[in-house]
């Protein structure tokens, strides 16, 4: 049979960031796949070195709207380990607090894509319902709903409300029983291990061979969290486990995310209680930093951030680098879709959560030939759900 | 002794210029000696490359690999300096760590180094794009 591509991007829809990806497709297995990126390059690490530190790291807010915290937590670690600088404990704890919000409310965010494209639409209503609360609670902690603006070289520039903490606790304990809820009605459920199970997988040996990061290499069995690692805020003051499943399909990484969130607001619990407690400054007056170099990083939801700072004793980094989780976890495709049915490569993109935005418009499989449009990859993703559903159902 | 001296031990005279701070030991290595060094890092230590940065400065081009040691969150950065900055070249360790490609064409792309045994050496994040000028990272050194 001769072999067909599949072109999707680099501006579509489907995409929130455009990428574009080549799928080559024998029959209905995928056989290679071919990715180009660049087409959003917005020039972060050269604007940053015409930047003082401190609107640096509004700058790095600005790379992702998901990661909003994960980025200036980077870039301010970066700039504190150029010259050791201690963080007050009030601190630590409203920035891992806003940390594990923002981990929460992005896993629940893909979890509700990830039902959309394969067919379980219930699942997306109930993953994006109870996000909304977390978003709530960013709001009240830092005043925004995303883009916190909070963080400091020093510790953070807003404090937590203590005549606030009742109503963070209020949502947190309905968050924590509707996430329980979500989760295992998601990783239980027959037709879901039917469809995800075995599908897409990534190698432990791949995994390490990509530099894969977060979820994405947990899932493959890699033990790596950043936050048990190389504890940075307030996560060696707080208890919590590290996720790792083992066989590195969809469904491990599903599962890794549900109960990644879970273990958040055990952390995030443990933060407000901490709060109640803990009074004192929540910013060290930094006045210059030191030439040197400083390397700092964060467990995004994704995986791993990295920020690199340069600093010749003025008032600007000479030279910041960022790399984002994505990155590293893209080229992971390489390894996961070969093999794979085209009606399964929808879900297998997006199971490393390259910040996917819903819709089904215009993802098109175009048969060179031809040189016409046939028919549509993200109904292809759902009728294969439907199938599976109608067997377990005995074919109603 | 701890993991960071066995390393320095090892390696021997392969290494200079050691900067050493909590968590963070930066060294230069000879591009000859890059692969060898990287070799050890990646699959005897079982350092995972977080990324390289590339760098302009008075005395030459850098490229500053970042490995981290994820048992105990200890990063290795192995500097090769290239003086050369007209015709820049490095050994690539593609060879070595699978996920260097992107991260060398990206270098290769901002900085116009060129990674010697680079199974696939073009542009990344320029490639679709006329305006971009070539080695866009140096243009404010160069003007």
């Amino acid at each position: 049979m001769s072999k067909n591509k599949i072109p999707i991007g680099p501006f579509h829809p489907l995409l929130e960031e455009a990428e574009y990806f080549e799928l080559t497709v024998d029959g209905e297995t995928v056989v290679d796949i071919d990715l180009e990126i660049g087409w959003m390059h917005r020039g972060h690490e050269f604007i940053s070195e015409q930047k003082s530190f401190t609107q640096s790291i509004y700058l790095v807010e600005r790379i992702c709207g998901i990661c909003s915290t994960s980025h200036p937590l980077a870039c301010v670690h970066a700039v504190e380990d150029i010259d050791n600088i201690d963080i007050p404990l009030r601190a630590r704890y409203i920035r891992t607090l806003v940390g594990e919000l923002e981990r929460i409310h992005s896993h629940l965010l893909w979890l509700g894509l990830a039902g959309h494209f394969i067919g379980y639409d219930t699942l997306w209503m109930w993953a994006w319902k109870y996000r909304e609360p977390v978003l709530r609670m960013c709001e009240i902690v830092s005043g925004n709903r995303n883009h916190y603006g909070i963080m400091r070289v020093g510790g953070v520039a807003k404090d937590v409300d203590t005549g606030a903490i009742p109503d963070l606790m209020k949502n947190l304990d309905m968050i924590d029983s509707k996430i329980v809820m979500v989760a295992n009605a998601a990783k239980d459920d027959p037709v879901l291990k039917a469809r995800l199970k075995g599908v897409g997988v990534l190698s432990y040996e791949d995994a390490i061979a990509y530099c894969a990061t977060g979820p994405t290499s947990r899932a493959s069995g890699v033990p790596s969290d950043i936050r048990r690692d190389d504890p940075t805020d307030a996560y060696d003051l707080v208890d919590f486990d590290v996720i790792v499943a083992s066989n590195g399909d969809v469904y491990d990484k599903l599962v890794v995310r549900l109960l990644e969130t879970i273990e958040s607001t055990k952390i995030i619990r443990q933060c407000i209680e901490k709060l109640k407690t803990v009074k004192g400054p929540i910013l060290n007056n930094v006045k210059e930093i030191s030439p040197g170099e400083g390397i700092g990083r964060y467990e995004a939801p994704r995986g791993e951030v990295f920020h690199y700072m340069r600093s010749d004793g003025t008032n600007r980094p000479i030279r910041h680098k960022v790399r984002a989780p994505s990155y590293v976890n893209i080229p992971t495709y390489s390894a996961s879709c070969k093999g794979i049915s085209v009606s399964d490569a929808l879900i297998t993109l997006a199971a490393v959560d390259p910040c996917y935005c819903c819709t089904e418009r215009s993802l098109k499989i175009k048969d060179i030939k031809k040189n016409k449009c046939s028919f549509n990859l993200l109904d292809l993703s759902r009728s294969k759900t439907k199938r599976i559903r109608r067997k377990f159902n005995g074919n109603k | 002794m701890g993991k960071v001296q066995e390393f320095i031990h090892y390696m021997g005279n392969k290494i200079d210029h050691k900067i050493e701070k909590k968590k963070r030991f930066y060294f230069n290595v000879k591009n000859t000696d890059l692969r060898f060094v990287v070799d050890y890092l990646f699959n005897k230590m079982e350092c995972r490359l977080s990324t390289a940065t590339g760098m302009e400065m008075y005395h030459g081009l850098e490229i500053l690999y970042h490995f981290s040691d994820d048992k105990n969150g200890q990063y290795y950065c192995p500097r090769v300096v290239i003086e050369d900055k007209e015709n820049p070249k490095v050994n690539s360790i593609v060879g070595i760590v699978q996920g260097a490609e992107w991260i060398e064409r990206e270098i290769f792309d901002f900085w116009g180094v060129n990674f010697i045994d680079h199974p696939r050496m073009e542009k990344l994040l320029t490639l679709n794009n006329d305006i971009i000028k070539e080695k866009p990272m140096r243009m404010r050194r160069e003007s």
